[in-house]
């Protein structure tokens, strides 16, 4: 379970995060939504551990973050907004290099590189250097980089963007098949349809606060919308800019 | 306790295998080491023929304008080292110009006044602004200085007067120096080239793996995994330092390969270099290999981009050759055990002893090599609590 109790942040005076709180059960994907600038990044970066809360903590399954940040990221897998690979490795030493420095050796190194290559195919890639790889490619060796000390929490950052049809569907099969072994994700997007099919809840962020949370169902009874896209617009931008953009598309 | 330490120890190594391999599989990085390793030794030993074979084969070329009035002078004169053409005529300006380093004009009423004891003239015409004149100059003031003598003791013994009346007391300079001390003169510029090979070697590697690595946003993955931030600077700093320290040690080969083909036994000096001095200065360059690996690395974190790193790390890497430079040129004594304990310094003075075969001093080498691992260790400290900078993880 990932809980977030109250959080502050602030950056050279301008509060991103207001007593931001929320829970995410274990088994289930939670979609994180906002505009760009309502603080997502910002509140994934504080449950990973790599900033500080101003006030508040973040506990991943019971255990402070902030408190014993070493043992809090040897259940965590991140997905950045950027993948972060080195560009001199082959993606065989790439995942080795992680999945030994959160302690994996032995026959259970060899068996969890196994079972990363086989689920997010990539053997073709596994002796290549990842220097020039695809947008699509890169995506697929960063999860294998977050998955393959099988963490219990799994928090991803817009892990769709930039990715073909073939590389998407393969990435939301891993994130459902993650979820029926009790995983907990915890991801940011933009996209709609992406965010309606894989999560069992949404969070709306809009200036640093939560504006709305339930399933996407939930969230468009709620807001009394036909979709989730203009539920997330009138609890992210306000009732206005539904209807601005309605306006818009009617006929004259 | 110990299970411990062993898996933090296994999550370290591996990180350092990371290191190693991304840093040795940099053909930039290791191209930028290897030419610079090789470059400086190269110089010196050119350098060092062409000094030697100028200065100790070079002859003096002299013209000597009216010779038939002091046929003396020619014969005199006449050397190895100093050449004496006789001409009728010519003028002393084109001939300076041309091959000759000086002209001497003999007077015209030199025979008449030498024949009757008063001082006939010589004119010496020089070319100051040419390099080789002071020295052709003082080679002929030696040779006519003598000759002058020579003359004038023969006329006091014509006399009945013992010429040794005139002389007082004759100086006679005795070189007392060892080749090992003119060894150390002539490559005193060695050590502070070695310690500049250890800034240029490492300098790319450090850059990209700390400035490099924040802005392709792959630190941030490393600093997500279950690692201090005293084993990553750690790590990197390993990585860094055998860049550098390779390099160093690749320098000091070459030098000591190529010094055999340099011309230095015509200046007395003996090679005692071996093998096991080139492998004790590599172990005396090691410690300093380290310190100025994790500085590079300290400097780059703390820079604004990529670029502003490299441009940071290049102006540091004249700040060893500038500092010891100073030192060298100060009266302060480096040779004072207190300042060997001072990194750089130490090294410097280790190096320098060693590359003409003498001998350091065992526990000076330890206890400086000591103070400058304590220096690492804080550096390393220091760069942990760096790694926790918000500012570290780019556009926030």
């Amino acid at each position: 379970m990932i809980e977030v109790e109250s959080i502050d942040k602030s950056f050279a005076g301008q509060r991103v995060l207001r007593e931001l709180s929320f829970e995410i059960p274990d088994g289930r994907i939670t979609a994180l939504l906002g505009a760009n600038g309502a603080g997502k990044t910002t509140c994934l970066r504080i449950v990973t551990g790599l900033l500080r809360a101003d006030a508040g903590r973040v506990l991943l399954g019971g255990r402070d973050v902030a408190a014993d940040p070493l043992l809090a990221r040897r259940q965590l897998g991140v997905v950045g907004d950027r993948e972060g690979l080195y560009e001199r490795l082959t993606v065989k030493e790439y995942l080795t290099l992680f999945a030994r420095m959160q302690g994996l050796a032995g026959a259970a190194l060899r068996d969890s590189l196994q079972a990363v290559r086989d689920e997010l195919e990539l053997g073709e890639l596994w002796e290549r250097r990842t220097r020039g790889f695809s947008q699509g490619e890169r995506m697929k060796v960063s999860l294998a980089r977050a998955l393959v000390h099988r963490p219990q929490h799994l928090i991803l950052d817009e892990p769709t963007r930039g990715l073909d049809v073939l590389a998407a569907r393969l990435l939301r099969r891993t994130l459902l098949r993650l979820r029926a072994e009790g995983t907990t994700i915890l991801f940011s997007s933009h996209v709609m349809s992406e965010v309606a099919e894989l999560s069992d809840r949404v969070l709306v962020m809009a200036g640093g606060r939560i504006v709305g949370s339930g399933s996407p169902t939930e969230l468009v009874e709620q807001t009394g919308s036909d979709n989730l896209e203009d539920s997330f617009v009138a609890l992210a931008y306000g009732g206005g800019a539904t209807r601005d953009a309605n306006r818009e598309e009617a006929p004259a | 306790m110990m299970a411990i330490g062993k898996f933090s120890a296994r999550r370290m190594a591996a990180l350092l295998h990371k290191e190693m391999l991304e840093t040795w599989r940099d053909r930039r990085a290791l191209w930028m080491a290897v030419c610079f390793s090789l470059l400086f030794p190269v110089m010196i030993a050119g350098s060092t023929t062409f000094f030697v074979k100028k200065h100790a084969e070079e002859t003096t070329r002299l013209a000597l304008l009216g010779a038939e009035r002091a046929p003396l002078l020619e014969r005199r004169l006449q050397s190895d080292t100093l050449q004496v053409d006789a001409l009728e005529q010519g003028e002393p300006r084109a001939l300076l110009a041309g091959d000759y380093d000086l002209v001497l004009q003999v007077g015209d009423d030199f025979a008449s006044d030498y024949r009757n004891f008063r001082t006939p003239q010589l004119y010496l015409y020089v070319d100051s602004s040419a390099t080789a004149a002071g020295r052709a100059e003082r080679h002929l003031q030696e040779r006519l200085g003598s000759l002058q003598q020579l003359v004038a003791g023969q006329r006091l013994v014509a006399r009945g007067v013992a010429p040794q009346l005139l002389a007082p007391w004759k100086l006679q300079v005795r070189d007392v120096s060892t080749p090992s001390g003119r060894g150390a003169m002539l490559l005193a510029m060695v050590p502070g080239l070695l310690i500049l090979t250890l800034f240029v070697a490492s300098l790319a590697t450090s850059v990209d793996t700390s400035a490099g690595e924040r802005e392709r946003l792959s630190l941030e993955t490393l600093l997500l995994q279950p690692l201090p931030g005293w084993q990553v600077i750690a790590a990197k700093t390993l990585s860094v330092a055998s860049m550098g320290w390779l390099g160093a040690l690749l320098a000091i080969t070459a030098m000591v390969a190529l010094m055999p083909a340099m011309p230095l036994a015509e200046l007395g000096i003996q090679q005692a270099t071996t093998t096991a001095g080139v492998i004790t200065m590599g172990l005396v360059l090691l410690p300093l290999a380290l310190l100025v690996a994790v500085v590079q690395i300290l400097l780059a974190l703390r820079s604004q981009s990529f670029k502003d790193a490299q441009t940071q790390l290049s102006i540091l890497q004249l700040a060893p050759v500038t500092l010891l430079m100073a030192l060298d040129m100060s009266r302060v004594q480096l040779a004072d055990p207190l300042w060997q304990l001072v990194p750089l310094v130490g090294q410097q003075q280790w190096l320098k002893a060693l590359l003409v075969g003498d001998e350091v001093s065992l526990p000076l080498v330890l206890a400086g090599s000591a103070a400058s691992l304590s220096l690492v260790v804080l550096a390393v400290l220091f760069g942990a609590r760096a790694l926790r900078r918000e500012s570290l993880l780019g556009a926030l």
